[in-house]
């Protein structure tokens, strides 16, 4: 089966817009299975859970069929006017969708090998997680305004319910206030900006928007409004992103989350977050028109590697002096959604715009973020559910109490620090080339800002590692689920494998970060007569596909 | 099979051998890395075969310019088509073929001084030891031989981790400490050296573009070889004059710095790290003290030189220019390394701690002899390199001998211990004299070599003060003297004492460690040229001709 060009939602058959969103369609039907599932079978934690499951590998069977065919181009739809770009799907959606599963499987895992037994709300508590989840593949597939603040929302209401779903647990009812106050006036804050730029470019559509600030900026309109308005709407993305100055939930929330959900949001709900910035910024360096107009967005990206920098070195340091390993992941996830940043400030730039370099590291980056991440929280949990802290001593001689699970540790904190033969190095590779690539002085000085919170970065996580490895006080064996020690080590394997494979591996992410949704797809949806039910490619009423 | 991939095979077959290790049964572990690195050694022999020529007819061998390799092995591993290139590459030539060779024999010795590993004081996880000793080996290795700058970069820092933990689970009191402060120290100068390895890259790739986009290769000839991108290529950077006329060109800047100096220095602080170099060098006797005697074997035989390596082969043959715009403060710091090395090598009272400033100083000499870039003084420096890899293992061995029977290492509460041990005390003196640098040991040509290098670097109008700097380095030997002497009377001669009385001479495991590297310090110092210049001078003259041809003064 092969699309249509068929971007206007009236006029063509439902059924294919149903199954370009088939997947986030899953979730949704998950969502409604979990609550059918306590009145016809029954609340157990485990059947819950594994309704879950099956509702998640459903979601990414589908995820494959569809990402099989938007391979080519994307496709916008669920709208009255496709230009408005309400919900589209690309290879970058689909590619993170995929993600967002398989990591919501691994996080499912983690609950199984310790919650589960002693979970009461299971049904709750995967609804929320399934409806966050629903929230950042919504954030992934937009390129409007509005959709991206219901997404975002969608996202961030179950979150801040997931952070104090303990309930007899202070400090999560505590973190869940911190995380819920600062996403109310972060979201509020991006609203305000929304209705601004509404205001002034009577669109929601980001395309349109970003044609009309750099129209604006070259000639010399009204700058100061919109502006703000641009500033607002980076605020809310900042908050999701955690970059600095709108971080300090993180580490609050972070800590008082149980820790299944802790990992959840550590990765995907930053990494949404930084696919929705990449996806509107991509369409800001294709509305520039030439070098001059570059010039003018130049405010931009310094903007972008300033707050990178800020992010990532604050994140380094504040993690330094950490006693919960859990607090000190949360900062270090900050640290890596700053280098994440940087791969994001490069895209503005004209030596790189247009070229997919950026994404593709970004994407790369995520990938082995998810990776390095579940391992390294998957222990954190471990360790605390046998020891009832995250506290750094209840690390000491790991190594001699659960060699298995002290190993993976160790395997999983070098890739975060950066090190070869694991792939957080590759991962950072691909963000030092696209550095290197756009060059200047915004590319090589975020360059060596990077490499060297690298450096700053070794000294706490190989504090983990010296209470892992170094000390002993001759503590009892570590008693652990197999299940949990298997995913821990499976994380840690694909690390090394993703290092050495490093090449397909690149290839792969590129298929993904390619041929996505760009402002002519969009535009150009008027133009658009929908081909027949058999399109070929000689047809001449099968119009070209979206991107290049 | 084995011969067509050769290198591969020698670098590789230490990690197998930890492969091996991590699922043989406990017993067998020592019997499995001591083969593995004998297997190592014994391989690595055969390479001499090629170079053996060199002394007849020197073009046979090291070609008619710099870049002639043997052993070749090129495939690709990560290709962006069209944009990057990142080859799995090694070769071999007169740089890395003796630093090769020494890896291998120095590895092979130190895992049989580990072999008392069940009378340690840390004695626990054997296994773990030998898998880490194994995989360290390997990452050493794969540094001497690996001519892509990207996979040069892999294997440095994975020495990193297996060393971390060498020091640091099986070290002594200070073991945390130690070894942290070596991998701090080490990844700090390998950070920059990351941004050297990206910009070199896009560099050489914006030289390409304004040369019309493909150039032929600077020393590969034949169809397919021309470049159309950057490349990391060691040998491509150096010998291309494309790629050599845009990094040195003063136009090109890099964060409104002219590239070839500040790329120079990115580089030459992780070498000057590793080598070590005042005043960066502190981690050192730290790293050396705390560590248990193979390890230290490895770090001053081995990990040491990986400074001098890299100096010779990213540093001074890519910009030429940067070593001239720096020559001055280079050799400073050397001179000063030789000089502050001595002195606090005199102020000692730990036996391993003297030892381990004995090789800054020594290490002085390597920086000083190529920093002032003379033929003499690049042969002195890598003679000296390779003469250090011998003696200052054996040193720390010695140490280790005595330690492993007194357990402590007070200098001064020593004293007559020829006449208890007289066969060590024998090996001893030649190992320490060999340090020393008296004729006739190895410690003496290198620098010897490294002072007339330096001499003559004074008729060359732009380095005047090489002259002062050749009477200096020369007048430090007495300090070296000095420390060694001083050392020799405190603990092997004297009056015997009686806490010592009833210690056993060296074992036969003692004598077949030391005995191999006593034989190499007489060896190599009668006779020089077999050993060590007949198989390295032709790569080294060869690099110099091809770097004063191309030098570009560049001023800031």
């Amino acid at each position: 089966m092969e699309f249509a060009q068929s971007t206007a939602w009236d006029g063509i058959a439902v059924g294919e817009h149903l199954f370009a969103f088939s997947p986030m369609i899953a979730l949704t039907v998950t969502m409604l299975a979990i609550v059918a599932c306590p009145l016809l079978i029954g609340r157990g934690a485990r059947t819950i859970g594994s309704v879950t499951v099956l509702g998640v590998f459903f979601a990414l069977i589908l995820c494959f069929r569809v990402g099989g065919v938007v391979a080519d181009g994307g496709l916008s739809g669920l709208s009255t006017s496709p230009a408005e770009g309400i919900l589209l799907v690309d290879n970058l959606s689909i590619g993170f969708q995929i993600l967002l599963l398989v990591f919501l499987a691994g996080v499912i895992l983690l609950w199984w090998a310790g919650s589960s037994e002693t979970e009461k709300n299971a049904p709750e508590f995967f609804i929320l997680l399934v409806g966050s989840a629903l929230g950042m593949a919504m954030m992934v597939s937009t390129a409007n305004l509005l959709m991206m603040v219901i997404a975002m929302e969608t996202a961030s209401l179950p979150s801040f319910a997931l952070v104090g779903f303990d309930k007899t647990s202070r400090r999560g009812a505590e973190a869940s206030l911190k995380y819920m106050i600062f996403g109310a006036v972060c979201a509020a804050i991006m609203l305000y900006g929304v209705s601004l730029i509404y205001g002034l470019v009577g669109s929601l559509s980001v395309p349109v928007i970003a044609t009309y600030t750099v129209d604006q900026f070259m000639g010399g309109g009204n700058k100061l409004l919109l502006t703000v308005g641009l500033l607002c709407v980076f605020a809310g993305i900042a908050f999701k992103v955690s970059a600095v100055p709108f971080h300090f939930w993180c580490p609050d929330a972070f800590e008082g989350a149980k820790i299944e959900v802790t990992t959840w949001l550590s990765v995907v709900s930053k990494a949404a977050a930084l696919v929705m910035l990449v996806r509107v910024l991509t369409f800001f360096s294709a509305a520039i028109p030439n070098a001059f107009a570059m010039s003018l967005l130049d405010p931009i990206v310094w903007t972008v590697a300033i707050v990178a920098t800020v992010t990532m070195t604050l994140g380094n340091f504040a993690a330094y002096r950490q006693e919960s390993v859990k607090r000190m992941l949360a900062y270090s996830s900050i640290a890596h959604a700053g280098y994440m940043l940087s791969a994001a400030a490069v895209l503005l730039h004209p030596s790189v715009a247009g070229s997919e370099s950026p994404i593709t590291a970004l994407l790369g980056y995520v990938v082995v973020y998810l990776f390095m991440n579940l391992g390294a929280f998957g222990t954190v949990a471990l360790v605390g559910w046998d020891t009832g802290s995250d506290r750094l001593d209840a690390f000491t001689g790991l190594i001699r109490r659960a060699p298995l699970l002290a190993i993976p540790m160790v395997m999983c904190l070098m890739s975060l620090v950066g090190l070869p033969v694991f792939a957080g190095f590759v991962a950072k590779w691909w963000v030092l080339v696209s550095l290197g690539k756009m060059g200047g002085t915004v590319g090589w000085v975020l360059a060596v800002v990077v490499v060297s919170n690298t450096l700053f970065s070794l000294y706490y996580y190989m504090r983990i590692v010296v209470k892992m490895t170094l000390k002993d006080d001759g503590q009892t064996p570590l008693r652990a689920s197999p299940m949990g020690v298997g995913l821990v080590n499976i994380c840690a394997i694909v690390l090394m494998v993703l290092f050495f494979a490093a090449d397909p591996f690149r290839h792969m992410t590129e298929r993904y970060s390619k041929n996505l949704v760009t402002a002519s797809t969009l535009s150009s949806a008027d133009a658009i007569t929908v081909a027949d039910s058999s399109p070929t490619a000689t047809d001449p009423t099968a119009i070209e596909r979206g991107g290049n | 099979m084995i011969s067509s991939h050769i290198l591969s095979w020698i670098v590789f077959l230490p990690a197998i051998g930890g492969l091996i290790c991590l699922v043989a049964p406990k017993k067998q572990i020592k019997t499995i890395a001591v083969l593995a690195s004998l297997a190592t050694m014994l391989l690595s022999l055969t390479l001499f075969s090629t170079f053996l020529g060199g002394a007849d007819d020197p073009t046979e061998v090291f070609g008619q310019s710099y870049g002639k390799l043997h052993h070749v092995e090129r495939a690709t591993w990560i290709e962006l088509p069209g944009e990057l290139k990142i080859e799995y590459f090694l070769g071999i030539d007169g740089l890395g073929f003796p630093l090769f060779v020494l890896t291998t024999v120095v590895s092979f010795l130190a895992c049989l001084a580990s072999w008392n590993f069940e009378t340690w004081k840390v004695n626990k996880g054997i296994r773990a030891y030998f898998i880490l000793f194994l995989l360290l080996e390997t990452g050493m290795l794969g540094v001497f031989v690996s001519l892509d700058f990207f996979l040069f970069y892999i294997f440095w820092e994975v020495m990193l981790l297996p060393m971390y933990f060498l020091i640091g689970v099986w070290g002594g009191a200070r073991k945390e400490y130690a070894a942290i402060k070596f991998f701090l120290f080490t990844l700090g100068g390998s950070v920059l050296m990351l941004v050297a390895l990206v910009a070199m890259y896009f560099y050489s790739g914006a030289a390409i573009d304004q040369a019309g986009g493909s150039v032929a290769s600077g020393y590969l000839s034949g169809s397919g070889t021309a470049l159309t991108h950057g490349t990391f290529d060691l040998i491509e950077l150096a010998t291309n004059p494309t790629i050599q006329s845009y990094f040195s060109a003063v136009s090109t800047t890099f964060l409104g710095i002219k590239f070839a100096p500040i790329m120079f220095i990115f580089l030459f602080v992780g070498f000057a790290i590793k080598l070590p170099c005042v005043p960066v060098h502190t981690w050192l006797p730290d790293a050396h003290v705390e560590a248990p005697t193979p390890i230290s074997m490895i770090l001053a035989g081995v990990l040491l030189k990986m400074g001098g390596y890299g100096f010779l082969r990213l540093c001074y043959p890519i910009f030429p220019s940067g070593g001239q715009y720096w020559a001055f403060t280079l050799a400073m710091i050397g001179l000063v390394s030789i000089l502050y090395g001595g002195f606090c090598a005199l102020a000692q009272s730990d036996f391993k701690k003297l030892v381990a400033y004995s090789s800054v100083s020594h290490m002085g000499y390597v920086l000083l002899g190529i920093a002032v870039m003379t033929t003499a003084g690049f042969q002195g420096a890598m003679f000296q390199m390779i003469a250090h890899g011998i003696s200052s293992p054996m040193c720390f061995f010695l140490v280790g001998v005595i330690y492993d029977r007194a357990h402590h290492r007070e200098i001064n509460r020593f004293g007559g211990l020829w006449l208890t041990m007289p066969k060590y005390g024998t090996l001893a003196t030649i190992g320490f004299f060999a340090s020393l640098g008296l004729p006739g040991l190895c410690g003496f040509i290198g620098e010897v070599w490294v002072v007339l290098g330096t001499f003559q670097a004074g008729s060359n109008p732009e380095m005047p003060w090489a002259y002062a700097m050749a009477v200096i380095a020369a007048a430090a030997v007495i300090l070296t003297a000095g420390y060694i002497l001083w050392l020799i009377r405190r603990v092997y001669l004297g009056t015997e004492r009686e806490e010592y009385k009833g210690f056993s001479d060296t074992s036969s495991r003692e004598m077949f460690i030391l005995v191999p590297l006593a034989v190499l310090c007489i060896a190599m110092g009668i006779f020089p040229m077999q050993t060590v210049f007949n198989f390295t001078n032709g790569t080294l003259d060869l690099m110099l001709t091809m770097m004063n041809n191309g030098i570009v003064s560049v001023a800031m």
